[in-house]
């Protein structure tokens, strides 16, 4: 990262953050590695970093996350994205294998 | 005078014969009327538009659901009689998206509808965050509705709720007050920037506004101590927050050892020092005592509850396609209402109707 050096007006504002911004507003999770790269046993973790605290069954709490885009990066985002990926899979616990593996367009 | 005894005696008749319903929403974007005293769906009604429909909003009236939908773009109005949509407010405009997360509540007269909007200018290379606000709406003003004013709002706002003085309270990292005509926070009242000794930052996932029956908002928190060994089971406590909603006051009470998660909460109507909780676990607890006094393991996930108004049937929903009546004295399972077609209700709110 020491090696890329801002050019522009707009790479320069990127490097430098939002302005005035003095407290991190990001707070990392303390998880397990690799939840993020398998559909079962699940996208997230509890708060010891297990899976007993997370809901029951797990398939009832994918369109909690997927329709307020709680989870972007690991499951699809209906909000914004990918606003098509349910359609017609209104039982997360009956349809879950219909729903695809998503890919950036470009 | 004899026009105005039978005016009160058809009063107290309606009264007595009014029944709790039910106003969940289910995807991908049905709004469900559900005669709990009947445990079924007597109503579904299609939202106009995109889905998915979430947060429902009604005054106490209960004429009119007013529900969050198009990838929470835009607020409709459902006639619960009829079906019909009598009031459609679309947020984005030109290239400003705006969204709302759940925060939208309709004043208790239902003159008024209060959304908590998030704009994003999208701009040809860049996305401008713009200043999150409440849009005020006036209800009468039915399809094609444009905010009649707008005020600025902190951030991270969750939950809005209507007070019965006429302003707005908005739960967000802390417990705003707003005049509704001027847009001025007439009070905060601290909840992550408390200074309580001996506990850190509490910590609440709340957006399901469940607060019409007791007229009292509530929801779980779960803070650290700062005084205790953090290995120690008391270094994390589970609390419920209140806010009456009829005397603007808000209270914080810890009442046990955070031990399970626990997503919402609801006030008993008919004793406010008892609350209901839910997510895997179903919680009665005791307010004054200070304590969790009974528990049950439910069949599954449930992310709302609600109350019926004799304080005696609870009603769990949100996540999958049931509704779940409990007995709110055993804790005991009486019923369950399945959602048509199986349908998730994912983020729905779960609101009680009296009729």
């Amino acid at each position: 990262m020491k090696r890329l050096i801002p050019l522009n007006e707009k790479a320069r504002s990127l490097a430098a953050g939002p302005e005035g911004q003095t407290d991190g507003e990001a707070r990392l999770m303390g998880n397990i590695v690799g939840c993020t790269t398998v559909f079962d046993p699940g996208w997230e973790v509890d708060a010891n970093g297990g899976l007993s605290g997370l809901c029951q069954p797990m398939e009832s709490d994918l369109y909690g996350c997927t329709d307020p885009c709680w989870w972007p990066a690991q499951v699809g985002d209906s909000m914004n994205v990918d606003p098509e990926w349910t359609d017609g899979k209104n039982s997360a616990l009956r349809d879950w294998r219909q729903l695809q593996t998503l890919f950036p367009e470009d | 005078m004899k026009y105005w005894i039978g005016m009160i005696l058809a009063c107290c008749a309606l009264t007595a014969s009014a029944k709790d319903f039910l106003i969940v929403a289910s995807r991908p974007n049905d709004l469900h009327v559900i005669d709990l005293a009947a445990r079924k769906v007597v109503h579904t009604y299609r939202i106009p538009g995109h889905g998915i429909a979430s947060t429902i909003s009604v005054a106490p009236d209960g004429k009119v659901a007013y529900v969050l939908t198009d990838r929470n773009e835009s607020i409709s109005g459902i006639d619960l009689d009829s079906g019909k949509q009598v009031f459609r407010a679309d947020m984005s405009y030109a290239n400003v998206r705006v969204k709302s997360m759940f925060s939208i509540a309709v004043s208790q007269d239902g003159k008024h509808l209060y959304v908590y909007e998030l704009p994003t200018r999208l701009k040809a290379d860049e996305y401008q965050v713009m200043h999150t606000r409440i849009a005020v709406y006036d209800t009468a003003d039915g399809v094609g509705a444009k905010p009649r004013h707008e005020f600025p709002a902190p951030r991270r706002i969750g939950l809005l709720a209507p007070t019965s003085d006429g302003r707005l309270m908005a739960l967000g990292w802390d417990v705003y007050l707003f005049n509704t005509a001027t847009g001025a926070i007439d009070k905060t009242f601290p909840l992550r920037n408390w200074k309580r000794k001996g506990f850190g930052e509490p910590d609440i996932l709340d957006f399901w506004p469940q607060y019409e029956q007791a007229h009292m908002m509530s929801t779980p928190y779960y803070v650290p101590r700062t005084d205790v060994d953090p290995k120690s089971p008391e270094a994390v406590k589970l609390g419920i927050m209140t806010f009456d909603l009829d005397t603007d006051s808000m209270a914080v009470t810890e009442v046990g050892n955070a031990d399970a998660g626990l997503f919402t909460s609801v006030v008993n109507p008919v004793n406010k020092h008892e609350v209901f909780a839910v997510m895997n676990q179903l919680y009665k607890i005791d307010l004054a005592a200070r304590k969790v006094v009974q528990r049950a393991r439910v069949h599954r996930t449930y992310y709302a509850i609600n109350i019926s108004s004799d304080g005696k049937e609870l009603y769990l929903g949100g996540a999958s396609s049931f509704i779940a009546v409990y007995d709110a004295q055993t804790l005991q399972k009486k019923a369950e209402i399945p959602m048509p077609g199986e349908s998730d209700q994912g983020a729905s709110s779960l609101r009680i109707v009296r009729r």
